[in-house]
């Protein structure tokens, strides 16, 4: 039965036709870090064969307001070549899995020149046909703080604490109505004062407690 | 006394006189302008206005050439914007949600109860609305030479005396006890 399986997904992933046998490369978006800290800029992919002997991955940099690029990673072969003459020597080491598919790369010691677009290709031989992946490198003296974060979270925290205050309000009311706890007020006023507070939710069912004696 | 069941609110509506009638209905005529006061000052574009530029918490219009560009708030100390925004929303919420407590109490508060639960969500409302209109005002655009204040930020200060108001109104409102 098991090998009936694997020859099954075999034959299907030989006659899967060529134009879904794209490779498909995924790095970040956009990265912010402070200068003079490391980032590791990662880089996988997908593809539909196996993961080959011959995958290769390569970055590129090109800094911001250049048209240039060049060449500052190369894995192939089973070996990684990184800048040794370039912007970035001795700052850069290759961090990745390549049999798991990882391509991450780590950058030491940013300086603000690090500021560019970092481009990553991967190829998986025979599926060679993608199109590389862009992450943007921002390096700052202060990391900004995003937009909406301190909006959303006081928004949250007073939202979360009104929601709690009542929980614990109605919570209290109905553990004293069931005589859980016991306030030291005469039974009169408490039960006085418990029956006239507003009700919004479903009554509790130990009315009767409300009954004055 | 245990009464039968929530039945309270038809009998009690018929026995309402034509006068408290009357003032229910201008205390929610108020409450729903004050909500309506609040979202506008919270979402049109009017806080600061020059010739050329009209901004507001979330972003800003510029004319360039004679078109109007939206774009991002620039020049704005980043948490201090945040808190005025998040307060101003908080405000909006707060109102809306005690306009629909105060129609739930009317039903279920026993006789001759303040509204105090309403009345608590509306002074957090006022409160909120002030933090958001101060913070405007002290540190957003205190040294801009040109322009002036837009009407949604003076509608944010008319909400702060409206919201104050109508605290006090439900804080001291007692329910009619026949």
């Amino acid at each position: 039965m098991l090998t009936f399986l694997a020859l099954a997904s075999v034959v299907l992933l030989g006659i899967v036709p060529e134009q879904s046998q794209a490779i498909v490369i995924y790095t970040g978006w956009e990265r912010h870090a402070l200068v003079g800290s490391d980032i590791r800029l990662s880089c996988s992919f997908f593809s539909w064969r196996w993961t080959s002997e011959d995958v290769t991955f390569s970055w590129t940099y090109r800094p911001d307001g250049s048209r240039d690029s060049i060449s500052i990673f190369h894995y192939t072969g089973g070996a990684a070549y990184v800048d040794n003459k370039g912007p970035f020597r001795d700052r850069l080491e290759f961090v990745g899995n390549p049999s798991r598919r990882d391509g991450s790369i780590l950058i030491k010691n940013l300086e603000f020149s690090d500021n560019g677009t970092f481009t990553c290709d991967a190829k998986n031989p025979p599926d060679i046909v993608g199109r590389p992946s862009s992450v943007r490198l921002l390096v700052f003296e202060k990391v900004p703080i995003q937009a909406g974060v301190i909006t959303g979270a006081i928004i949250g925290v007073v939202l979360g604490l009104l929601v709690l205050i009542v929980v614990i309000y109605y919570l209290m009311r109905f553990l004293v109505a069931r005589r859980v706890f016991s306030l030291s007020v005469s039974k009169h006023g408490k039960k006085k004062k418990e029956g006239s507070q507003q009700r919004q939710g479903p009554v509790p069912p130990a009315d009767p407690s409300k009954i004055k004696v | 006394m245990k009464r039968g069941g929530r039945t309270l609110d038809r009998r009690h509506l018929v026995g309402f006189q034509k006068a408290t009638m009357l003032m229910l209905a201008g205390i929610v005529v108020l409450h729903i302008t004050t909500i309506i006061l609040l979202l506008v000052a919270t979402i049109d574009n009017a806080w600061w206005v020059t010739d050329t530029v009209s901004t507001d918490l979330w972003g800003r219009w510029e004319m360039k050439g004679s078109v109007w560009h939206y774009t991002n708030l620039k020049d704005y100390p980043e948490d201090y914007l945040q808190t005025v925004q998040a307060t101003s929303v908080l405000a909006c919420i707060f109102a809306i949600l005690a306009l629909f407590v105060f129609v739930a109490q009317l039903f279920t508060l026993p006789k001759g109860q303040r509204f105090t639960f309403t009345g608590i969500l509306q002074l957090i409302a006022c409160l909120c609305v002030m933090i958001a209109a101060s913070i405007y005002t002290a540190e957003l655009h205190s040294t801009d030479e040109q322009g002036g204040y837009g009407h949604s930020y003076v509608l944010a200060w008319i909400s702060f005396v409206f919201t104050f108001l109508l605290a006090i109104t439900y804080l001291v409102l007692r329910k009619k006890s026949e």
